[in-house]
């Protein structure tokens, strides 16, 4: 997994052209959130976010 | 008066270790025996409990010799040199340990994205609301995006090889279709 990493940004784009909108993707951040939170942490780490980032989306996921 | 044996039993050391710390005058015995057996007094076993005070802090036979042989006054003088060489010894430490956290941080974090299975990742992408035509266009945008990623997050999730080259030819297709 580590020769091909995608990117935050290119993790995004993916889900656009899938045909997510913004509130679908805050509604998979929480889903993610809910069901597997370590592993939601693992992901975020893996596609590149700072651990304030990371800190940020997952209280967001949290709230949602 | 204590032997050598009954010494070393009392503060711990073997009888080779306190043969080696009267050869080179760290702690000789203040008497022999009549038959020239090594006999150690009181005094003999309190010096010898300071050199195990200082071997615990840290400091080589050379520095404990020369504080043995030093005045009281210079023993914080040697001993404050020393606890710099530890402080700085912590620091190395400290830093390898951080070295080997983060190593080990990125390690589990590699096996833990791999805990993931294809079950769980479609059923948050079920739960987000995608129903099996978005996921068909979430593999098509994958495998157009980058396939060589697309093929390592499939085999992440520990689909068999087989099935992830119906996904990704699927996908191809699929992109295909589109464009055609």
């Amino acid at each position: 997994m580590s020769t091909s990493n995608m990117t935050r940004t290119q993790w995004v784009e993916l889900f656009e052209a899938t045909g997510l909108d913004e509130a679908m993707m805050d509604r998979w951040h929480s889903e993610f959130e809910r069901r597997y939170p370590a592993q939601h942490q693992s992901f975020l780490h893996w596609i590149g976010l700072s651990d304030d980032e990371i800190r940020a989306v997952r209280s967001h996921s949290q709230t949602n | 008066m204590y032997t050598v044996g009954q010494l070393g039993k009392r503060v711990g050391l073997s009888r080779s270790a306190l043969l080696y710390y009267d050869q080179i005058g760290l702690l000789s015995p203040s008497a022999r025996s009549p038959s020239g057996y090594r006999l150690y007094s009181e005094a003999d076993l309190r010096r010898m409990e300071r050199i195990m005070t200082y071997r615990d802090a840290g400091l080589s036979l050379d520095v404990i010799g020369t504080l043995l042989q030093a005045n009281d006054a210079s023993a914080p003088v040697v001993l404050e040199s020393h606890l710099q060489t530890v402080n700085q010894e912590i620091a190395r430490l400290r830093q390898q340990q951080r070295v080997i956290a983060d190593l080990l941080g990125d390690a589990q974090v590699l096996r833990k994205s791999r805990s993931m299975t294809k079950a769980q990742w479609v059923a948050i992408l079920t739960s987000t609301g995608l129903d099996e035509a978005g996921m068909d266009r979430w593999h098509m945008a994958f495998e157009t995006m980058s396939p060589d990623a697309h093929q390592d997050f499939l085999e992440s999730l520990g689909i068999p090889p087989e099935e992830v080259d119906s996904i990704r030819a699927f996908s191809r297709q699929l992109a295909e279709a589109r464009k055609g």
